[in-house]
Parts: structure tokens; sequence; C-alpha cells
């Protein structure tokens, strides 16, 4: 089922290409894209050789009775497999053969048979069974995520771009300095907790910058984004499991429930790694959406427009974000990395079992060849999208056609 | 995957950062936050190297694995301004242990990276063709695979030591900083002064080294900041999932690792190292982040 929807979105991907960009191109991009996947995958599965360990290992191997380049198979098993379930997994991985022929053989397995393999050769449980359990998971966290990135970045670039070239209020620039002293003098003496000291500050500088408007506010937004950026998302989701899990019992870490058991308890159980995975992303979208808009503000289109009497909001929303947003879409695709990198560590983070913790369990325990056709798939999907965003581009900005020709 | 989307999002941010992104309001404010990145960054550095060369002999500074009953878990106080660990060790000396892995890692990672992957942008930027074709299909490749999950899959695969974590981190820095130097150096070979030289009939690796490089070199050195702070946090992550060096070696991630069992009675723990990473990764990019503005001829003029 899943493997016909993705052939018909490939397809349909082709048909676009042709019809957008001209056949020669659409060859010319699809087979790089073809091309980088293949190279991809046969890394990875190169990597694997790593594990055979050196000559005295091999030999070690040899007189147990099991092949030599069986590394691979005793790690994944265990060391108290047996002989025949070590020969039986070398047969099936191909280890005795060369690198080209162990390589078909696992593509052959992932795309025609469309078997995963196993997830755990331990207790032989199977890698679609996990995916079907886990992958929701990492799916809506991811979903909401992305939501929560842009319901903050898109609003609050739009408008610092639009402060950047605007006077502001002319209030005293030591007004905003002292007022955060003030606050932080009555919270140390009042005894406040630091996350509460912490958001109270936050929130101030933001009222205070939207009250004053212009450069400062533009400055302020950009500052707090760029702090954003600092703040590794490990250090992110610390700190918010202790303001909301420890400190205040607002968040429990009871584990995941499912939309089937109801909307509030769905929400209630993933709202806060959501959250810490979605403010990792905001600043990236809010400074490139930001400095992007700044730029098409500089325009002469937006001269005339003005000229013509437009509102400084339809300026802002139809002549201005319109081009940007094609540099946000690519940018939301190159983020899929990230974004599964801030998967494996806000999972662990909140013992949430999706694919990022089960990618630390399968590294733990040495599981290999499940963790190797994970990788290829993550590539894959990263490798579709961004060919998909890039044709996107192309069909709406014909510029980027016109260098690729040249 | 021709990546000309990409290229030109990465390019346009570039640009449009340089422009005006820079946080931290006019000139005189810009200078004083500079200074300050700088002083932090000065400060973490020279007392962690001298923490590493003088070692217990320095004032405030002890056997970060020494254990002391009486301060268990306990705040931060004079003596131990970071507060005390589960067995009562003391937090600061720990940041300062660990910060020798944790830095040195950002920076041998970061030399390596600019090393090689500087030479492959500049040698792709420049001579075209097959070099550039090959180069860009191994940038291409590199990046399409999360980086974390990439670490961590060579981590685990060749095991758990200081070489392999500089390595599986190497093979991230490089592609990354080959696709920037390259899109520098073909903005730099497109300008007057190259295609002078090159009427001129000058050597081609003449002009590379001459004419070309030096023009790169400002780009590449924001970058090196840049770089080393998102190393810094890569291998911290690393440590935090307990898949970094092994212990009982010390970095700032583990520090964070260990702490976070006991979140809910020593929070200090985890908030300490948690601030030493984050300011200094917040200054890195600052730093890097001016350089690339200040650096930008194009805002200069006559």
């Amino acid at each position: 089922m899943i493997a016909i929807l993705v052939l018909i979105a490939f397809l349909g991907l082709c048909g676009w290409i042709a019809y957008a960009a001209g056949p020669k191109f659409a060859l010319k991009r699809l087979g790089g894209a073809l091309l980088v996947l293949v190279l991809v995958t046969f890394a990875v599965s190169t990597m694997l050789q790593f594990t055979n360990g050196d000559e005295s290992t091999k030999q070690a191997l040899e007189d147990l009775g099991v092949s030599r380049n069986s590394q691979p198979c005793v790690t994944a098993l265990g060391t108290g497999a047996s002989v025949e379930n070590v020969n039986a997994c070398v047969e099936d991985r191909g280890l005795d053969e060369n690198l080209f022929v162990q390589y078909g053989k696992w593509t052959k397995q992932l795309v025609i048979d469309r078997d995963l393999g196993l997830a755990f050769y331990k207790n032989g449980e199977k890698l679609s069974d996990t995916m079907k359990q886990r992958l929701p998971r990492t799916a809506w966290l991811f979903l909401y995520s992305q939501l929560i990135a842009l319901v903050l970045a898109v609003p609050l670039g739009i408008w610092s771009a639009y402060q950047a070239g605007r006077k502001g209020r002319g209030l005293p620039s030591w007004a905003m300095p002292a007022g955060v002293g003030l606050i932080l003098l009555i919270g140390i003496f009042g005894g406040f907790r630091i996350t509460t000291l912490f958001a109270i500050v936050v929130a101030a500088v933001a009222l205070y910058s939207i009250f004053a408007g212009g450069r400062l506010a533009d400055n302020n937004t950009n500052f707090l984004a760029f702090a954003l950026l600092s703040i590794p998302v490990f250090v992110l989701g610390e700190t918010f499991r202790y303001a909301f899990a420890v400190e205040r019992n607002v968040y429990s870490l009871s584990g995941y429930q499912p939309w089937s058991s109801g909307a509030a308890e769905h929400f209630k159980s993933i709202w806060l790694p959501a959250i810490v995975l979605g403010l990792a992303a905001t600043p990236v979208y809010l400074r490139l959406l930001r400095a992007d808009m700044i730029q098409n503000l500089q325009q002469d289109f937006v001269s005339v427009a003005k000229a013509k009497g437009m509102s400084n909001t339809h300026i802002l929303l139809r002549h201005v974000l319109r081009p940007s947003t094609v540099t946000l879409i690519t940018v939301l695709g190159l983020n899929i990395a990230q974004l599964v990198n801030g998967a494996i560590v806000v999972e662990f983070i909140y013992d949430l079992d999706g694919m990022g913790s089960y990618l630390i369990a399968a590294f733990a325990r040495r599981e290999f060849f499940a963790v190797q056709t994970i990788v290829a798939i993550v590539a894959a999907l990263f490798i579709l999208t961004n060919t998909l965003i890039d044709v996107l581009y192309t069909a709406v900005d014909p510029r980027v056609k016109a260098d690729a020709d040249s | 995957m021709t990546n000309v989307a990409q290229e030109i999002a990465v390019g346009s941010q570039h640009a449009a950062e340089a422009q005006a992104a820079t946080p931290g309001g006019d000139g005189k404010r810009r200078n004083v936050l500079f200074g300050l990145a700088v002083a932090w960054l000065v400060a973490v550095v020279g007392i962690v190297v001298l923490g590493w060369i003088f070692g217990e002999s320095l004032p405030g500074l002890r056997d970060p694995a020494a254990i002391n009953q009486d301060a268990i878990n306990a705040g931060p106080s004079w003596r131990y301004p970071f507060g005390n660990a589960s067995f009562g060790e003391d937090v600061f000396s720990q940041v300062v242990d660990g910060g020798r892995i944790s830095l040195f890692v950002g920076f041998s990672v970061t030399a390596i990276g600019i090393g090689l992957g500087g030479a492959m942008g500049l040698f792709a930027g420049y001579y075209r063709g097959v070099i550039d074709g090959i180069v860009r299909l191994i940038i291409n490749v590199m990046l399409s695979i999360p980086a974390l999950l990439l670490v961590i899959f060579i981590v685990t695969i060749r095991g758990q030591s200081l070489a392999n974590v500089i390595l599986a981190l190497s093979l991230l820095a490089i592609p990354a900083l080959a696709r920037i130097v390259r899109a520098s150096t073909l903005q730099v070979a497109d300008r007057e002064f190259v295609k002078a030289a090159e009427v001129l009939g000058v050597k081609r690796a003449s002009i590379l080294a001459r004419e070309v490089l030096p023009n790169v070199m400002p780009t590449l050195i924001s970058f090196a900041f840049l770089t080393t702070g998102i190393i810094i946090v890569v291998e911290g992550t690393l440590s935090f999932l307990g898949l970094s060096v092994q212990p009982p070696t010390l970095t700032w991630g583990k520090i964070i690792a260990v702490g976070r069992a006991k979140l809910d009675v020593a929070p200090h723990v985890v908030a300490f190292p948690s601030l030493v990473i984050f300011l200094t990764v917040l200054s890195l990019n600052f730093v890097g982040d001016q350089l690339l503005k200040r650096f930008d001829i194009r805002e200069a003029s006559l």
C-alpha cells in the first residue's frame, strides 16, 4: 500500500519535473538524486566492514567454525549465538561475498522484497513491526514541532523585518537594562524561582520591544533568536524538563498516548517535547525569513507598490512574503536533517519511545543491520524531499533553471 | 541532487545575514558585546589550559573525582562555586577538567575541517571541471545523512575513543566547510583582479595561492568560529547520549548526562555546565558572525 503510494508520488514527481522544466533538465535532476542516493546507501553498507575486526578476531572466528567475516553477525546475535544461527545470518547478509554483492543483496531485500529485516537480531523482532509502533510518535513530534516553529517564526520574522526600517518610539536607551535590572532585583529578593524569573524577564523584554518598535524591536528579536540558536537541544530539553516536569508538575513523563486514547491525552503526553523541538527550529526560520524579507523590501517593486498607494500590510504579505516563502520552504527541507538530530535527543530526554530512542537502543545493543537500514531510509527521504523542493523552486523561480543550464 | 536551490538559499542566507542580521544593536553596543564574547572565550580557554598544565596546584581546583561526604549534592557556595555532585565532587573542577576534551575536540576538528575541507572547496571552486564535480558529489553524499546519525553510526562501529570521535566529527565538518569555501571561491574567481592576473599569464596555482586564497581567508576564519561552536554542541550531544569518549574521562556533556538523573535534588550539577556550554557557543557564534560582517567588503567604501 505504502509502496504504491510512494511509486505514485515518484511518477507524479517525474511528470511534474518534465512538465515544469523540460525533459533534459528533469533527467539531469533525477539522475543526480539517484546517483547520490546510491552512493549514500553504498557508503553506509561499506561502513559495516569496519566492525570486522583485525586478523586475530578473524582467526578466532574461524577456529570456532564460522566464517572469517562473520563478526557483524556475531555482534548482532550476541556471544551466546549458535553456529547455525551465525552461519544463517552470514548467508542472509552475504558477508562472505564482496562488497557489491552484499550491497546488491541488501538493496534487493529492501526494494524488491520490501523486507526491512530485523529490528533486534537477539530476539528476532521485525523492524517493520517496530516502525509501525514507533514511527507515528516521531511523525507527530515532527509535525507539531514544525507547526510551533512556523507559528512563532513567520509572524515574528515579518514583524521584525518590518520594524527594522522604521522609526521607533524613541525611548531612552537605558530603559530596558534598567527595567530588566529592577525585575531581577525584585525577583531575587522576593525569592522567585529562577525559571519563573527567567520567563518573566523574557516576557518583559518581548512586551517592551512590541511597545518600543523600530530598530530596537528588531535587534531584540534578533538577539533572542541568536541566543536560542546557541542553546544545544539537550540543554534546552533538560531545562524544560526541570522547569515543567521536576520543579512544577505540569508535564508528566508517563509516556506517549496515541490519538485513539483521546485528543486531550495525546496532546498532554507530547506538548513539551514538541515545544522543545519547535523552539530549536524557530531561530533558523526566523533569522532566514527576516534577512530575506529585508532584502526584498529594498527592491524597486516595493517602492512602486508604495507609490501606487498600497497599504503596508498588503505590500508585506503579497509582495514581500511571497518570494520569501520559497526560500523558507527550501530551508524547511534542509532542516529535516536537523530535525532528526533533535528527535534523537528529545526522545531520549523525555522517554518518548519513538524512532529516535529506538536508534539509541539499537546502537547500544550493536544492531548495526537495522541501523544501516534506517540510515538509508532517512537519507532517501531527505534526498527525495529536497529534490522535490528543488524542482518546486524551478517551477516558481525561472532563474534557478537558467543557473543550472549555464 | 544538483543543489542549485539549496545553494541559492544558503547564498542568500549568507548575503542577507552579512548585510543586516547581526544582533546586538548599533556600533558601540556591538563592540561591547564583541569584547565580552572574546573575553569569555579567552577566559574559558585560559582556565581550561591552566587547569590542564597545573592541575590541583591551582587555587580553587580539586581532584574532579574526589569524594566528599560532607557536601553531597550541596548547592553553590564560596568554597565550591558550582556546587557539588552526587558524591560530593566539586562541579567547578569537573567543568574545568571536562573542558579539555570538549574544547580540544572542537578546535582540532575545526583545524582538520579547515585544512581538508578548505583545500577541497578551493580547488573545486577555482579549477572547476572534473574536480568540481567530484567534490560536489562528495559534499552532497555526506550532507544527505543527518549529522548526528552519521556521527553516532561511525563512533559505535569503530568504538568509543577520542580519535574516533574526532574522525567522525571531521567527516561532518569537512564537507560543510568545503561547500562554504567553494561558494566563496566561485565569487572571488569571478572578480576583476583574478581575471586580470589570468590575462597577464600568471600561473593558475600562483593565482590560487596569491589572489584567491587571501580573499577567501576572511570567510574561512569567520566560519572557523561558527564551526567550532557547532562541533562543541555535537560533541556535547554525543557525550550526553553516552556515546563519546569512555568513562572516566569527563566532558561537559557527560557531566550533564550524569547529573540529569539527580535533577530534582541537584539541578546545579546540570545548570552550570549547561551555562558554560551555552555561553561558549554563544560567544563563538557571535564572534564568527561579527567577523563575517566586518570582513564583508561590500559594506566598505573607498
